[in-house]
């Protein structure tokens, strides 16, 4: 069942989107190891913990609702915003997500 | 302007207490006077020193030791052009007795036209005082009208003080209410410091100095002045709080005050005070009062009256509306005749003979001293199990027990005595009633608190093993000491009683005697800093590095094999531009993460970020009109 819908999804969904797609999956395995090296070895330096996780979180939504927002199957959602537009967005956002992360971290 | 000073505060023994109305706290004594006299009496170095010190004595009841010298200093030192000169000397030749002033024509017609409203008040009040003082005549009339015009230009303190000395030189023909009004407003000026003092903010001579003019316009006019009787006393506080002076000027004025709250006519301070210290024993059965005014000169026709003189412990009254005898410069009573048991007793005093007194009414505490007596002292060692009956052996004071007592820890000491009023009988509750145990060996003492029972006799027992560790154990011989005092017993007892021979168990005593080690110094403590949390191994934090690491790698992986590529890279400017400036902005914070703060990395952010965003707006627009044309 997991190749069929491996299939498929290579088969159906764009270039751009796969490129976004493998972006995505980077983000979750970083997050997870995160979390492991919490669990494992406590939280000493709380705030860079937290740091972190956030970007990884922060970045895993921006770059979901650019997806969202890029795929043509969704066009008829997002009336007037291009997807340039969606993607300005994206930098903007994740601009101040690293600012703020930056912040924390130290 | 130092209101109180840095002198003594005279009180009067025992204090007068301030219960209905304003007493005066401060006046001047025998010894005040005759200081200021001779403050006032140094050697004249020019004509307003001479003025001071003429006039001053004058108003002290004194005069200039050699007045021939000082009428012709007067004389050598005048100045016939200058106003100040000519109203000092005028006022002092006044003052000494056979002293002419000879003053030509052209004095006079300079003195007649100052008095003008062209001139200042200081320079009208010099010549209206000056012609005065020489005793020419003077119009008046002119003079009020210059003066009362002059005087609302000028409405300063000092001015007005000198208009109402003015005033008072001017015939008493003339309407001078206007000038008398003035008086009233000066006394709103006044400061009220506590309710104790009154005076200007200027300072001590402008209020003395006013003082004085007031009550010499007062008299001159006939109306009473607009003060009321605690006014009066607060200003008397604190003309007469200083007692040393800074200047010339400033004792000339005190001394006129002074002249003027003794002479005038309408408001006569009084001072009402006790010889020595109010206490009154059978030695010293009567009570002496000195009734003066301000300046310490004895009011003999007043007559004193004891109001009421109450116990101030119980409250009764123990004598009432007795006139004191006039005695000399004072006034006497003998309390002791009504025989008062020892304590304080609260007098009121009341002054009369005169309506112009003052503060007449005053609340006086008394002491009423006596001697004690100790009878019926009686020691014993009491059994503890109470199987043998109790050896007692009776002192008499001032000797000593014979023989000496031996107490171990079976046996209580006691010790019971009674203290009596010596003259009347009266048992006696006194504030100290110590019994002092004192160690000949080494030099303790323990001291304890004999307690009287409700028939006011006094028992101390001892329980050699309760208080043991009051005694350090320490068996040996103990003198034993009756202390007795209180602030009304003229005899003050310390007795040495007997000696007693305390026996301790040998258990306890101590091997050495402990010093108290009060002063020295004590352990230095240090300081310890939090340490820091432990942090995990440099290795495994490496290894997890490494790890994050992995899935950007299989990122790059995941982008190749699905063909991601750099083919729609167009070599525009915007571009170009719009990549370094998305790369710049991620370098500046790795930047802010090492170095920067909050502010600068916002205003490079800034910086970049605009630029980035102009470049990126045109690089995806012409991208965006690139994929709509396709």
């Amino acid at each position: 069942m997991i190749s069929s819908f491996l299939e498929q999804y290579m088969s159906t969904t764009l270039q751009c989107l796969k490129l976004l797609d493998a972006y995505l999956l980077y983000i979750l395995l970083t997050r997870a190891l995160q979390l492991s090296y919490c669990l494992l070895l406590r939280t000493f330096p709380f705030n860079s913990l937290l740091s972190g996780f956030m970007s990884c979180v922060g970045s895993f939504i921006l770059a979901v609702c650019l997806r969202i927002e890029i795929n043509p199957q969704n066009k008829g959602d997002f009336q007037g915003i291009s997807p340039e537009r969606a993607f300005t967005d994206f930098l903007f956002a994740s601009a101040i997500l690293h600012l703020v992360v930056m912040k924390l971290v130290s | 302007m130092a209101v109180l000073g840095s002198n003594t505060i005279l009180l009067v023994a025992l204090t007068i207490t301030v219960i209905q109305a304003l007493t005066p706290s401060h006046y001047l004594t025998q010894r005040d006077v005759e200081r200021l006299k001779s403050s006032l009496s140094q050697p004249f170095s020019d004509l307003e020193t001479a003025f001071y010190s003429i006039v001053g004595l004058s108003k002290l009841g004194a005069q200039v030791p050699d007045v021939k010298q000082a009428c012709t200093f007067i004389e050598s030192n005048l100045d016939a052009n200058n106003l100040d000169s000519l109203f000092y000397a005028a006022q002092s030749s006044q003052v000494l007795s056979g002293c002419e002033i000879s003053i030509s024509n052209e004095t006079k017609d300079l003195l007649h036209a100052a008095v003008s409203e062209d001139s200042s008040v200081s320079q009208i009040c010099h010549a209206v005082g000056a012609l005065n003082g020489f005793g020419l005549p003077l119009a008046s009339q002119e003079a009020l009208s210059a003066l009362t015009a002059r005087l609302s230009k000028e409405e300063t303190v000092l001015a007005t003080i000198q208009a109402l000395q003015t005033a008072s030189y001017l015939s008493q023909q003339a309407d001078l209410s206007g000038i008398v009004e003035e008086i009233e407003d000066l006394v709103a000026r006044l400061d009220d410091l506590g309710g104790v003092y009154l005076q200007f903010e200027e300072g001590l001579e402008p209020t003395a100095l006013f003082v004085a003019a007031t009550y010499q316009l007062s008299d001159h006019v006939g109306t009473e002045p607009p003060f009321k009787e605690d006014q009066v006393i607060q200003l008397v506080n604190a003309i007469f709080s200083k007692k040393n002076f800074d200047s010339l000027s400033e004792a000339f004025s005190v001394a006129a005050a002074s002249a003027a709250f003794s002479q005038n006519r309408y408001h006569l301070p009084v001072v009402i005070v006790a010889e020595g210290s109010a206490s009154v024993s059978h030695q010293q059965p009567v009570l002496r009062l000195q009734v003066t005014n301000v300046m310490s000169q004895p009011l003999t026709h007043a007559s004193v009256t004891l109001e009421r003189a109450k116990s101030s412990s119980t409250k009764n009254t123990v004598l009432q509306q007795t006139a004191f005898t006039p005695a000399g410069d004072g006034f006497d009573l003998n309390f002791m005749n009504v025989k008062p048991a020892s304590g304080y007793y609260d007098f009121s005093i009341h002054v009369e003979g005169d309506s112009r007194y003052i503060a007449n009414v005053v609340e006086l505490k008394v002491k009423v001293s006596t001697e004690v007596g100790i009878t019926n002292v009686d020691l014993s060692t009491v059994d503890k199990d109470q199987s043998i009956a109790p050896k007692t052996t009776r002192v008499a004071y001032p000797a000593k027990g014979k023989g000496s007592f031996t107490v171990d820890s079976h046996q209580n000491f006691a010790l019971s005595f009674q203290l009596v009023d010596v003259n009347t009988g009266a048992e006696l509750t006194p504030h100290q009633t110590f019994v002092r145990l004192h160690n000949q060996k080494t030099g303790q003492e323990v001291v304890f608190v004999a307690e009287p029972d409700n028939k006011n006799v006094y028992k101390f027992e001892l329980d050699t093993s309760e208080r043991k560790s009051e005694f350090d154990s320490a068996s040996g011989t103990y003198t034993l000491y009756l202390i007795i005092g209180d602030a009304t017993l003229e005899n003050p007892i310390l007795w040495n009683v007997a000696d007693v021979v305390i026996k301790f168990p040998e258990e306890d005593a101590p091997s050495t005697i402990l010093s108290k080690n009060l002063f020295t110094p004590k352990q230095e403590i240090q300081h310890l800093f939090r340490e820091p949390e432990k942090r995990p191994p440099t290795v495994v934090s490496n290894t997890f590095t490494a790890l994050i690491l992995s899935p950007l790698l299989l990122l790059f992986i995941l982008w190749i094999r699905l063909g991601a590529n750099i083919s729609n890279f167009t070599f525009a400017p915007s571009t170009i531009i719009f990549h370094l400036g998305h790369a710049a902005m991620l370098g500046l914070m790795y930047v802010y993460w090492t170095q920067l703060n909050m502010f600068q990395t916002l205003k490079y952010l800034a910086i970049l970020g605009s630029i980035t965003f102009l470049a990126g707006n045109r690089m995806l627009a012409y991208k965006a009109v690139k994929r709509t044309t396709q």
